[in-house]
């Protein structure tokens, strides 16, 4: 029931989007009430810095304006779209700053605690219950590696010393746990 | 790129660029990296594709982060840089137009940082863009005006795009409207009386549309003006409460 929602929803925002590309500011602004707050978590959790986080999405809305037409529904869902953007253009940011003092070890902990339970069946799609689920097959400090690097866009070697591991370590922790996830999800579609 | 770590136990059949695709992805590459796979991306359709599986199958993660309310003058920010611009020719690049005084965020934002905001007050006001405004040459110069209390702080600023016929209205003010009032703008023309262009909405992020016939007013040495007014608007047609903000429109 939840797919359907979903996928209702990204028709309503592709039609929006392709009405974007043809310049219409009402389209714009509807399609900016309804993912702005999304984007904006994402960003802010990558970013922590309000200012800096509302500098980033004025940055990805513009982007969107102006690169409508060329979003394609055959390679990806409209948020996932945006998210992307987002999330690359947090990235781009956090990359660009001058390099500072690291989190505590104790912040990925916290943060994997964000993530909801397998079952929790709260407003999660299938989609986010699956790859949960999947997550939570992993040995617990792999997967906490990969929600550090998705959520906070930290890096391998920042993340590595961090959790004062090699690099090369938790690098195959990282690959060798997506590795997983993604056969584990295919296996269930197949 | 410098250095590839050797392929370790559970990555048997982890290419080179599968790996670069799902770091990538997932955005753990440190900027140079970063930098060398984006154009990689750009440039490789295969890797592309690569990279593009692996974010599609990342993104139900985002649905564990909470979602988080933009204050209204971001909004304010991209309508001015956005929906404010001429409308765009079908494939055409972006317009070379000057990056404005308004495009800015921080300068949007500072207008509100001197006095103790109360609360952020935004307002994009906006017309269709296919409502050509009455008066509003496309040649006409766009127009700005800052709207500044009676002790000179800026408390609001707009901008008129004649080209799009687009007016907006952006952040800051303290909203002094208080219970059962609204602020309501005016444009003065020379010496004739004001003329209401609507009751602004000072909920978030919502959206105004003046009349067409009502953008008449707005041109060079013109006067805006915001009073404070009963729900509904002035009652007279003419302001009833307090001015707490003024200003003239000038080239932007």
């Amino acid at each position: 029931m939840n797919g359907g929602h979903a996928s209702a929803g990204a028709a309503e925002l592709a039609r929006l989007l392709a009405r974007v590309a043809d310049g219409d500011a009402a389209a714009f602004q509807h399609f900016y009430d309804r993912t702005s707050a999304k984007l904006f978590g994402i960003i802010l959790r990558i970013l922590a810095e309000r200012q800096e986080a509302e500098d980033v999405l004025q940055e990805v809305y513009v982007t969107v304006w102006r690169k409508a037409a060329s979003f394609d529904p055959a390679r990806a869902s409209p948020i996932t779209w945006v998210a992307t953007i987002a999330r690359n253009r947090a990235i781009d940011r956090l990359r660009a700053r001058p390099v500072r003092h690291q989190a505590p070890v104790e912040a990925a902990h916290d943060l994997a605690d964000q993530g909801p339970a397998p079952d929790a069946g709260l407003v999660a799609s299938q989609d986010a219950r699956r790859l949960a689920e999947a997550l939570h097959l992993l040995e617990p400090r792999h997967a906490d590696a990969i929600r550090a690097c998705y959520f906070e866009g930290i890096t391998y070697d920042e993340l590595a010393a961090r959790e004062q591991v090699p690099v090369g370590t938790l690098k195959s922790w990282v690959r060798r746990g997506l590795m997983r996830m993604r056969s584990h999800l295919e296996g269930r579609e197949a | 790129m410098s250095e590839t770590p050797p392929p370790t136990n559970g990555l048997a059949g982890l290419t080179e660029d599968e790996a670069l695709a799902m770091d990538h992805a997932l955005g753990a590459l440190g900027r140079a990296d970063r930098k060398a796979a984006e154009l990689r991306v750009v440039g490789d359709p295969d890797f592309r594709a690569r990279v593009e599986r692996w974010q599609t199958a990342l993104a139900p993660l985002d649905e564990a982060t909470a979602p988080a309310s933009p204050p209204p003058a971001v909004w304010a920010a991209i309508a001015a840089e956005t929906v404010a611009q001429a409308p765009r020719a079908v494939p055409a690049p972006a317009p070379a137009a000057p990056r404005g005084w308004w495009h800015n965020l921080a300068l949007w934002r500072g207008l509100g940082l001197g006095a103790p905001v109360a609360a952020a007050i935004a307002v994009a006001v906006m017309v269709q863009p296919d409502a050509v405004p009455v008066v509003a040459p496309a040649s006409g110069p766009a127009l700005r005006a800052t709207l500044a209390g009676s002790d000179g702080k800026p408390l609001l600023a707009a901008a008129f795009d004649p080209a799009s016929g687009q007016v907006r209205f952006a952040p800051v003010a303290q909203n002094e409207a208080g219970a059962g009032k609204v602020p309501e703008l005016w444009v003065i023309e020379g010496s004739n009386p004001p003329r209401s262009l609507g009751v602004i909405d000072i909920s978030a992020g919502s959206a105004h549309r003046i009349p067409r016939d009502r953008l008449a007013g707005l041109k060079e040495g013109s006067i805006l003006a915001i009073s404070i007014e009963p729900v509904g608007g002035s009652p007279t047609g003419t302001p009833t409460g307090p001015v707490i903000a003024t200003g003239a429109l000038s080239a932007a």
